[in-house]
């Protein structure tokens, strides 16, 4: 929490860095910020087309599961591959300038949040859109999004500091992390939702159990089930999903604060 | 208080981290044990500077310097001992570090002031006079990419001269830019002293730290080895570790038929010295040792200033002073008598070479500096006889 007080007193300098990752990101491309937008709805569509095409019309998905599903992953995707480089691309400053170090993977993660935020604008009304096409409707809880999203930048705020660190005493930790978001992207229900497991979990119970413990399969399916009007899963495998982040962090922020004070010899 | 306060402090680095650290390397190390190589970069490092002090500190490269500042600035940890600066440090350590180069000069002041910790309000107010300062009016909202690195340079000493701070560390940043831009550098240096605030400066440029500098800080193989007023210890250096690790210009070839074997520079009393004073007599005594019979060899001397205006050179031939030959050991003496040059650092060059010049025996070039004092009433490189007369109008 020591850390957060650390961030917090450094406001300034967060909103800085944060908007130069901002800036810097879409300084010279013709269609600059659209393309927080564009991306993940280009990958929703074909996500959407191939698993028509393989799954036949008889395939049980709601698109706006999907919508919601990649759009969510795509923000913790992009805390982690800015947060691999926050060291390593900012080797100089590191070296010569003295600031809270946690500063540089917060700002990565404060720069991801304000696209997510982009991307829920337009997200909120196709999902709307979706809904009302398949004969739904928007669910008032949709209100409390602001507490998953909160929860969401949390989680990502300690993967971006985990991998930020690894990364700067171990190198190998980019292609590692590459690999483990491919694996991620299957285990976790971004592409499908969360009934997919059923039947491998009628058969192996455990299955769903270890499967539900993934803080990602939580949040997705409580980003669908606040917007859709779903039950949310509160099985306890899934209450333990969502609190094991929260223990986790203080040994993520210890082992951060030890690791950053020689980051300067490694960089 | 002190305005900075180290004890015994040491910082070590693994050679074998030197390179890009891999998990290969790391597993590699835990199993089979293999003992790492280790380096002090600064080590039992213990000392006070007082506040509005000036501190210079110097050493061959690798010796140090820099690991000290960033020890001091916090951006490296130590590896024992512990150092503490009381009051607000600010660095002028790599200029522009944090710059995006996608983003315009205006921006980027922003950014680095955000960065060096000088609040927004005070950026924008001094906005103006940090563009005018860093001499970029019309480039300002241009993307720094496109700046030519003196801009570069330029814009970010403005932005960091803005710092409040009551410790500046200075590293090397008055190499950067034209002269103009130098001395402007210099005179925001100035200013800081004259408001109080102590300084720690890192420089090569020996006459700049002289001039500058309260007390000066030797150091080498990251050692503290003597600390004193700036003329003294700048000197030791130069006398004990420049000329002899090949810094500088220093160089030695030849043939070595002949051989420099040892030099002493003696002043009027027959004292060897390091310090000469104007108007006075300096010996030089050149023991060499001729490996075989030379016929006709000729002696020769030059002299340069610190930072490596030739000034004189002459030797035996010049002065028809004919030496037949020379077998085996022995000492050849030069007097300059008086000596003529003003107070400064000069660098000695001694030579033996055949009479027609198509052999070099031995030359060794810029090896002995030495320094000299005179009175403090003149100015300028070379004391020149003057008299005056005066023939009255009718």
């Amino acid at each position: 929490m020591h850390s957060l007080v650390i961030a917090w007193r450094h406001r300034e300098l967060l909103w800085n860095l944060a908007g130069r990752d901002l800036k810097g990101r879409y300084k010279d491309s013709v269609l600059g910020l659209l393309w927080t937008i564009l991306a993940p709805l280009f990958m929703a569509a074909i996500y959407i087309f191939f698993l028509r095409l393989l799954g036949g019309r008889g395939l049980q998905i709601s698109l706006a599961d999907i919508v919601i599903g990649v759009f969510a992953w795509q923000f913790t995707v992009q805390c982690v591959t800015s947060g691999l480089t926050a060291f390593t691309g900012n080797a100089n400053l590191v070296k010569k300038v003295f600031f809270p170090r946690l500063l540089l993977p917060t700002s990565v993660v404060l720069s991801a949040l304000v696209n997510f935020l982009l991307m829920l604008v337009v997200q909120l009304p196709l999902v709307a859109f979706l809904l009302w096409h398949s004969g739904g409707t928007m669910s008032l809880w949709t209100l409390a999004l602001p507490v998953v999203i909160l929860y969401h930048t949390f989680f990502n705020l300690l993967l971006a500091l985990a991998v930020s660190a690894a990364n700067v005493y171990f190198r190998d930790t980019q292609h590692l992390v590459g690999l483990g978001l491919s694996a991620w992207f299957f285990l976790s229900p971004v592409m499908y939702p969360l009934s997919f497991v059923h039947d491998l979990a009628a058969r192996w119970p455990w299955v769903e159990q270890v499967y539900q413990l993934n803080p990602l399969t939580v949040i997705i399916t409580a980003y669908r089930a606040l917007q859709a009007g779903a039950p949310l899963v509160l099985t306890p495998a899934a209450i333990a999903g969502w609190l094991w982040p929260l223990a986790g962090a203080a040994v993520v922020f210890w082992v951060f604060n030890r690791a950053q004070r020689n980051f300067a010899d490694h960089l | 208080m002190s305005a900075i306060e180290a004890h015994n402090l040491g910082k070590r680095y693994r050679k074998a981290g030197v390179g890009a650290p891999t998990l290969r390397d790391a597993l590699k190390r835990a199993f089979l044990r293999k003992p790492m190589e280790d380096f002090w970069a600064v080590r039992g490092l213990t000392f006070k500077i007082e506040p509005g002090c000036t501190i210079g500190v110097i050493g061959a490269n690798g010796s140090g310097k820099s690991s000290l500042l960033g020890l001091v600035a916090g951006t490296i940890t130590p590896t024992e001992g512990t150092v503490r600066a009381n009051g607000r440090i600010s660095s002028l350590l790599e200029l522009g570090a944090g710059f995006h180069p996608n983003l315009s000069g205006r921006e980027n002041v922003f950014l680095n002031a955000a960065i060096l910790g000088i609040a927004r309000e005070d950026v924008r107010k001094r906005f103006d006079a940090i563009v005018e300062f860093a001499g970029l009016r019309d480039f300002i909202d241009m993307p720094v990419k496109h700046y030519s690195s003196g801009m570069y340079v330029r814009l970010a000493f403005a932005v960091a001269v803005e710092m409040k701070p009551d410790v500046l560390l200075v590293d090397e940043v008055l190499s950067v830019g034209d002269t103009a831009f130098q001395t402007k550098c210099l005179n925001r240096i100035m200013d800081f002293k004259r408001r109080g605030k102590t300084i720690l400066l890192v420089s090569h440029a020996l006459e700049t730290v002289e001039q500058f500098c309260d007390e000066v800080m030797l150091i080498n193989q990251g050692r503290l080895v003597q600390r004193g007023p700036p003329g003294e210890v700048i000197f030791n250096y130069l006398r004990t570790y420049l000329a002899h690790v090949g810094q500088l210009t220093v160089e030695e070839y030849g043939t070595r038929e002949v051989e420099i074997r040892h030099v002493r520079l003696l002043d009027g009393a027959g004292q060897e010295a390091a310090k000469f004073t104007t108007g006075e007599p300096l010996h030089v005594e050149v023991t060499y040792h001729a490996n075989r019979r030379i016929e006709n060899p000729v002696f020769g001397f030059s002299l340069k200033t610190g930072n490596g205006t030739y000034l004189f050179g002459s030797n035996t031939q010049i002065l028809n002073y004919r030496i037949a030959a020379i077998e085996g050991t022995g000492v050849m003496r030069l007097t300059i008598n008086p000596l003529t040059l003003m107070a400064g650092r000069f660098l000695l060059s001694l030579s033996i070479h055949s009479w027609d010049h198509s052999v070099q025996y031995h030359r060794q070039e810029d090896l002995y500096p030495f320094l000299v004092k005179d009175d403090p009433d003149h100015h300028g490189v070379v004391q020149l006889s003057t008299k005056w007369e005066l023939k009255p109008g009718p």
